[in-house]
């Protein structure tokens, strides 16, 4: 549905993204995560022909991704990170003005997303709060039953009720079979809805894979403590993670057998072995 | 869009009109009471105080104040030309941009629709409100005018039309401008400084032969009301220089945008 072909921006000489490549499948939700800076949004502008790609090709539904094509805009739903409106129009006049840019007709859909978000149609859009905003926002993303949607940090001010709403809805809008590319630092989310994730780290994207694969990669952290702590640093050379007098805290992704007969000799005081959580993977991939 | 456009335009367009037809209305209303024959020789010798160079600048020399259709071609026009320039600087230098300064550009960009219509829908809107306002202030003038005295039509047509020449040029070269920025506030005093910086040019250029180099440097010298109130023509060469910046300047701002970054 969306494909990504080695795409590059620069601002003059910095870097905003690299050689970035990646697909989405049809009825999929990915999860686009990395923390603040890493090229998250630089990516969604470059699909969305805000800003200008220095190299690399977007292809949407099997169709490069020109600014101009209208047939392509019509399948795809946008919400930016901060979404601004025109303040001194009513929800309704916002509905009504978005409503005549498709073709379609979208009344039911508005009609069932408003009253799924609890929207009030005759309100300012200046008088919204932060979090009705964001519904607004979000409601005006969905409402022509795009089948791209495209997510910038969507729950932001949501609370804890609406965000479950939005799942919900994001969980229907892919058994429909329409694909949401969902960009987030809040690993939480990933974890609740998201099939696959890739993970940006200074504009290159150093990660894709399941949640399930995520889980089943071998990855845990292993304690150890021992008096002979100076000789398991120097002979086994492990990757430490943290480390004081007589313990260190590594990460492994061997087989475990391997490592409790390599520490058999060492004379241990404590070995404790964890299950890496999904948290502790990103952070890792961070550093 | 248009239709949008048009109403979150309406505002300024009526408070800017307001301002001219409250200026016209409020002459007319009380010259025929002070312009007995007294008060005019007492005006007469009045302005023959002032240095030649300043009579000329308020066409003093080839008019006079005695009536108030002289009134409009000497102080008048240029209340005209001033306020109706810096309504069209400051509408092309925000026309275009306030979506981008706003930040709604990226909702707007995101809907099934081309760069392009944007601008033309801008454009649209931009020419609708400064003709209207040169048309309206035209009629207002017209009738204001025949209720108290007879006058050149054929002139008043020319110097009522005459704000054409300079408006547009300013909106499009603002718009243009616009398309370098992100943000309102930045070519707000650019385009107040066009209006005004070309505006001194032109009086700068009549003073004398030695400084007459700056007309060649302001869009006033297209709106030659000199010409006007002396042979009562509008230079065709002018008109044809008119031409040529708007058809330069839209095309760059079609170019400009459609490679812009838009936040």
């Amino acid at each position: 549905m969306l494909k990504i072909d080695k795409l590059t921006k620069y601002y003059g000489k910095i870097k905003g993204i690299e050689n970035l490549s990646l697909e989405l499948n049809e009825g999929e939700i990915f999860g686009f995560i990395g923390p603040n800076g890493a090229g998250k949004s630089t990516t969604i502008k470059c699909i969305m022909n805000l800003i200008n790609k220095n190299s690399g090709d977007i292809y949407i539904d099997g169709k490069i991704n020109s600014k101009d094509d209208l047939e392509l805009k019509e399948i795809i739903g946008y919400l930016p990170s901060e979404i601004s409106l025109y303040d001194d129009m009513t929800v309704k006049q916002i509905l009504d003005y978005n409503a005549q840019f498709y073709k379609k007709d979208t009344s039911f859909k508005r009609k069932e997303l408003v009253t799924k978000f609890q929207l009030d149609e005759s309100k300012k859009i200046e008088q919204l709060s932060l979090g009705n905003l964001k519904k607004l926002g979000i409601v005006l993303a969905l409402v022509h039953d795009p089948k791209l949607i495209i997510l910038d940090e969507p729950t932001s001010g949501l609370d804890p009720i609406m965000q479950d709403v939005f799942y919900n809805i994001l969980k229907e809008e892919r058994e429909k079979g329409n694909t949401i590319f969902y960009s987030t630092h809040i690993l939480s989310e990933i974890k609740k809805i998201c099939d696959r994730v890739g993970i940006i780290k200074d504009g290159n994207l150093i990660k894709v894979e399941t949640l399930k694969e995520m889980k089943n990669n071998n990855l845990v952290i292993v304690t150890i403590k021992s008096r002979k702590i100076a000789n398991i640093k120097t002979e086994l050379k492990l990757k430490i993670l943290e480390e004081n007098e007589e313990e260190i805290k590594i990460l492994y992704n061997d087989d475990i057998n391997k490592l409790i007969k390599l520490l058999e000799c060492y004379n241990l005081e404590k070995l404790l072995i964890e299950e890496l959580s999904i948290e502790d993977m990103f952070i890792h991939y961070y550093k | 869009m248009l239709k949008r456009e048009m109403q979150v335009n309406l505002k300024s367009f009526i408070v800017w009109t307001s301002i001219l037809i409250i200026i016209f209305a409020l002459v007319f209303a009380i010259y025929p009471s002070i312009m007995d024959n007294e008060n005019i020789a007492m005006m007469e010798e009045f302005m023959n105080l002032f240095p030649e160079e300043i009579i000329k600048m308020f066409n003093m020399d080839i008019s006079s104040l005695s009536s108030a259709y002289g009134w409009f071609k000497t102080e008048g026009l240029i209340f005209i030309l001033l306020i109706i320039g810096v309504y069209a600087a400051t509408l092309g230098s925000n026309i275009l941009l306030k979506e981008e300064s706003d930040k709604t550009i990226e909702y707007l960009a995101s809907k099934p629709i081309r760069r392009n219509e944007i601008i033309t829908s801008k454009i649209l809107c931009g020419l609708f409100y400064i003709s209207l306002m040169i048309i309206l202030l035209f009629l207002f003038n017209f009738i204001g005018l025949s209720l108290i005295e007879d006058f050149d039509i054929k002139s008043f047509i020319l110097l009522s039309l005459s704000p054409f020449l300079i408006a547009l040029p300013i909106f499009f070269i603002c718009m243009f401008i616009s398309t370098f920025f992100n943000k309102t506030k930045k070519t707000f005093g650019i385009a107040i400084g066009l209006v005004f910086i070309s505006y001194f040019f032109m009086i700068l250029s009549n003073l004398n032969e030695n400084t007459e180099v700056f007309k060649y440097f302001s869009l006033y010298t297209l709106a030659d009301s000199r010409e006007i109130i002396l042979n009562n023509r509008i230079p065709i060469i002018n008109v044809l220089i008119f031409f040529i910046i708007i058809i330069v300047f839209v095309l760059g701002i079609y170019h400009k945008y459609n490679r812009k970054e838009l936040v």
